[in-house]
């Protein structure tokens, strides 16, 4: 009896501290303005505008270690925000701070007016345009490429496309083999290659020619899906755990705009990277065409440095894997990290991590005279 | 009989007849609209009478209206209704759709709350101490979550969710069709126009560009 009265009293405290909390919470939510959430502010600013796409360049926060400058492409699902988060999880400061020369390709907002635009597009124009401006302003006639995820393979495209501009390529979190989720063994990884090959493409086809794009809000609710409970849990019980710590309820609003700022991903272009990629897995088979010309992952003769999240349930492990069979070049380097395919960006661990074996590698392959003397 | 003779106007009887006839058939015609355009309330009004559910079980319904819509097109008759009706029909479709698909994403609830009470019973005739509610949060998260990852992979969940992405697509495109309508009917641009201006300007774009491209290389052997 006194058991039972112990455990309904327990039970009843815990209540009235988890119903105060919520009340803290969502009392901070409402004293919190949009503005006092900042995302992406390392210091940068814009060289060049193409259309919606913009060059920016980073200010340096050290003396240059590496001589080439380095271009940063994220994919058209979600914002190049990830990466520089906030200041002490920030990929693109953690770079900056190791003396690398930064310059980041930022995709815009694109809408019903960008829905013509392939792959194509943004590989041989948009990626083409800002190496060539970069390559001017530096007297460089290379530059390093960095790719994350969907923007890894657009820049995996262009250094097969077009080797002679490319000194390294770095990538991160970019699927090569969209199939190859099927020989992973964890439960959660891949629902999205799943998902995909589910569809018809006619359905992808009649996707995009009702919005004109792939709208932001569709991909989230896919992504939602794939982490059921953290998705059901974390407007309640995640709020109450950083309701009483002012940083991580920080964090948790930041991670929150990052994941709210999901622009649209033009139609065409969309048309290309479910059907043609995910569906028919064309870039490791060899018979991805981009303005007329195959892309040949052969034609890869650049360093390339290949990192992915051993619990990435996006890409999972394997889809990254399967590169290095298939690159023309020798110097080929692979490195997992613990993380999942956000975790490795901006979890205080794995993204020093990332950071410095990007950097270690580029160095080690590419060091700026000066700093070496 | 002459062609004078065979003429309504030479006969005032004949020309009555004939205005008669032709008012008759304007009056037919105008019952036809009136029937076509009035029809779907009280139809549908008496189906939901019948169905106190509402439009769950929708099909035969969307079905009907599929084909009433889908009949010959008239040339006088104002094809907004039809635009409409379609518009509904896909609306009730993708209820239905919905209703399937919550069905079989409701499913793993159960089996988690099954595995749920059975992990907690085994833990209590082991005699562990009750846990906080912290604890037990975790641990139902913990099997929730995994019985709802298995499920997102079943045929029958992908068949669902597809389904309903298909339905709403449609509904979608119909809707797209009656604002397009409307928006003829006042002569502003449609999105169609929207579209085919932004596929001429990408085109046009990529010229330039290819052009821009070609003098700068020619430029740069030039130099060579």
């Amino acid at each position: 009896m006194s058991n039972q009265e112990s455990q309904a009293s327990r039970f009843a405290r815990d209540m009235a501290a988890n119903a105060e909390k919520m009340f803290k919470a969502t009392q901070l939510i409402a004293n919190t303005r949009d503005e006092d959430v900042n995302i992406g502010t390392t210091p940068k600013h814009l060289v060049m505008r193409r259309d919606k796409v913009e060059l920016f360049h980073y200010e340096p926060m050290a003396e240059a270690t590496a001589r080439t400058p380095v271009l940063l492409a994220y994919g058209l699902i979600g914002r190049y925000t990830m990466a520089d988060l906030q200041p002490d999880r920030s990929l693109v400061r953690s770079l900056l701070s190791k003396g690398l020369d930064l310059w980041l390709i930022d995709w815009g907002q694109p809408g019903r007016t960008e829905r013509w635009l392939t792959i194509d597009d943004y590989v041989d124009d948009y990626i083409d345009a800002a190496v060539d401006r970069i390559c001017q302003e530096t007297g460089h006639d290379q530059v390093t490429l960095l790719g994350i995820c969907e923007g890894g393979v657009f820049t995996i495209c262009y250094a097969a496309l077009h080797p002679e501009k490319v000194k390294n390529l770095v990538l991160t979190i970019t699927p090569i083999d969209f199939h190859a989720d099927t020989k992973g063994t964890a439960a959660h990884h891949g629902f999205l290659n799943i998902w995909t090959r589910s569809l018809d493409p006619e359905d992808i086809d009649k996707l995009v020619d009702t919005y004109g794009v792939i709208p932001g809000e569709f991909m989230s609710s896919v992504f939602s899906m794939m982490t059921p409970m953290r998705s059901l849990t974390k407007y309640n019980v995640d709020l109450i755990d950083v309701v009483d710590d002012e940083a991580k309820f920080m964090n948790f609003l930041r991670m929150e705009k990052w994941l709210a700022d999901r622009p649209h991903h033009p139609g065409e272009a969309a048309k290309q990277w479910l059907k043609e990629l995910y569906q028919q897995n064309r870039l490791v088979e060899g018979s991805f065409e981009l303005s007329g010309r195959r892309v040949d992952l052969r034609s890869i003769t650049a360093p390339v440095l290949n990192v992915f999240a051993l619990d990435d349930h996006i890409i999972p492990p394997d889809c990254s894997r399967a590169l290095g069979a298939k690159l023309g070049g020798k110097d080929y380097t692979e490195i997992p990290l613990p993380g999942g395919h956000v975790g490795l960006f901006v979890s205080s661990k794995s993204q020093g991590k990332l950071s410095q074996s990007i950097a270690d590698w580029l160095i080690a392959r590419d060091a700026n005279p000066v700093s070496e003397t | 009989m002459s062609e004078k003779e065979q003429s309504p106007a030479a006969n005032p009887d004949a020309a009555f007849e004939w205005a008669k006839l032709w008012q008759t058939m304007a009056e037919s015609s105008n019952r036809m609209l009136e029937a076509w355009s009035g029809s779907m309330a009280p139809f549908m009004l008496a189906r939901l009478s019948e169905k106190p559910a509402g439009f769950g079980d929708g099909n035969e319904l969307s079905a009907a209206i599929e084909r009433m819509a889908q009949g010959p097109r008239l040339a006088d008759v104002w094809d907004i209704d039809r635009k409409m009706a379609l518009a509904f029909g896909a609306w009730i479709e993708m209820r239905q759709r919905l209703a399937s698909y919550c069905a079989v994403a409701a499913a793993p609830w159960t089996e988690a709350s099954k595995r749920f009470l059975e992990t907690m019973s085994a833990d209590g005739t082991r005699g562990a101490p009750h846990p906080d509610w912290r604890e037990a949060f975790a641990k139902w998260s913990e099997i929730s979550n995994e019985e709802l990852i298995r499920n997102q992979r079943t045929d029958g969940f992908l068949q669902a969710q597809k389904e309903l992405l298909q339905a709403g697509l449609q509904l979608r495109s119909r809707q797209d069709d009656v604002a397009e309508a409307a928006s003829a009917m006042f002569g502003l641009p449609t999105r169609k126009d929207f579209d085919d201006v932004t596929r001429q300007l990408t085109e046009l774009r990529r010229e330039v560009r290819a052009l821009a491209r070609q003098v700068r290389d020619q430029k740069i052997e030039g130099a060579q």
